[in-house]
């Protein structure tokens, strides 16, 4: 692109005004353009939606998953307690298998323990109710370890 | 060795207000030309700044579509806020590269009607990531 702006009027140039490219070839050009605009749009998009796949996969790895978030102490019997108050609780929105439904998928939280507990305990107005008259701590740290343990 | 799972939602916040910004000022810039008189320089200098913003703002979308695709795991549209979030971003990105594209070819040479095509589409990219930004606020807030 020319940087002589100054002197060029950009649009509606013309041999008049200034601008003496043949009105064909601005056309012609504009044509040729919205065909690559088209393309890299086009294959921008498809990239980023073929790279969804990819990308889901290689977060689990150790590398992605393994980091500074605190992780708790997980018994089977924790688990197993924090199942069941999901299923009573949490299953209606979110899913039976925590794949969401009216509420989000909560599969691979990309957000710490202590997050997700406070977000139990206090929910989202006219979104998600609180939990926290229903639930104690030690219920919500089992909530937590079970929606952890969805992968 | 292993990465903070936190860098994600860093970088997506770190690099995604560009595009945002970018894509909107050019709609400014461009949109402020068109009411300018032809004989006028403030003209020239108006399209000047709105050709280097889209092309910015084009290329700033590159690094918010991939952090966020990292953030979410993969998720191509989720549920709620984020839904409505990625309804907005997923055309808002392709318009955004392919405006960035057009005018790089272009340049200055665009005849009125071509521009005002492209200045019309520039408007509504500029409104779908006023959207996709306002969603993603969303999100935050009620994370």
């Amino acid at each position: 692109m020319s940087l002589s702006l100054e002197r060029k009027t950009l649009a509606g140039g013309s041999p008049r005004n200034g601008n003496s490219r043949p009105r064909s070839h601005k056309l012609s050009l504009e044509k040729t353009a919205l065909l690559w605009a088209l393309f890299f749009g086009a294959v921008s998009l498809g990239g980023a939606l073929l790279m969804a796949s990819p990308i889901q996969k290689i977060s689990s790895w150790p590398f992605f998953t393994a980091g500074s978030f605190s992780r708790i102490a997980v018994s089977s019997q924790l688990l197993a307690q924090g199942a069941g108050f999901y299923s009573q609780s949490c299953g209606d929105c979110h899913g039976d298998d925590g794949h969401g439904d009216e509420g989000p998928d909560l599969h691979n939280l990309a957000i710490s323990d202590a997050r997700i507990a406070s977000q139990i305990k206090n929910g989202t107005k006219g979104e998600m109710p609180s939990f926290t008259k229903k639930y104690d701590n030690q219920q919500v740290t089992a909530l937590v370890a079970y929606v952890r343990s969805l992968h | 060795m292993s990465i903070d799972p936190a860098l994600w939602p860093k970088l997506h916040g770190a690099s995604t207000h560009f595009p945002v910004a970018l894509a909107m000022a050019a709609a400014l810039f461009d949109g402020l030309s068109a009411l300018v008189p032809a004989s006028s320089p403030r003209k020239a200098q108006l399209r000047a700044a709105g050709y280097f913003t889209i092309i910015l703002g084009a290329l700033g979308t590159f690094p918010a579509v991939l952090s966020g695709l990292f953030m979410t795991k993969g998720q191509v549209l989720g549920h709620d806020a984020e839904l409505f979030h990625h309804l907005f971003v997923w055309p808002a990105f392709a318009l955004l590269v392919g405006l960035g594209a057009w005018r790089a070819l272009v340049g200055d040479t665009a005849s009125p009607r071509g521009f005002a095509i492209y200045l019309a589409i520039l408007f509504l990219t500029a409104g779908l990531m006023a959207g996709a930004g306002y969603w993603g606020g969303e999100l935050i807030l009620n994370s």
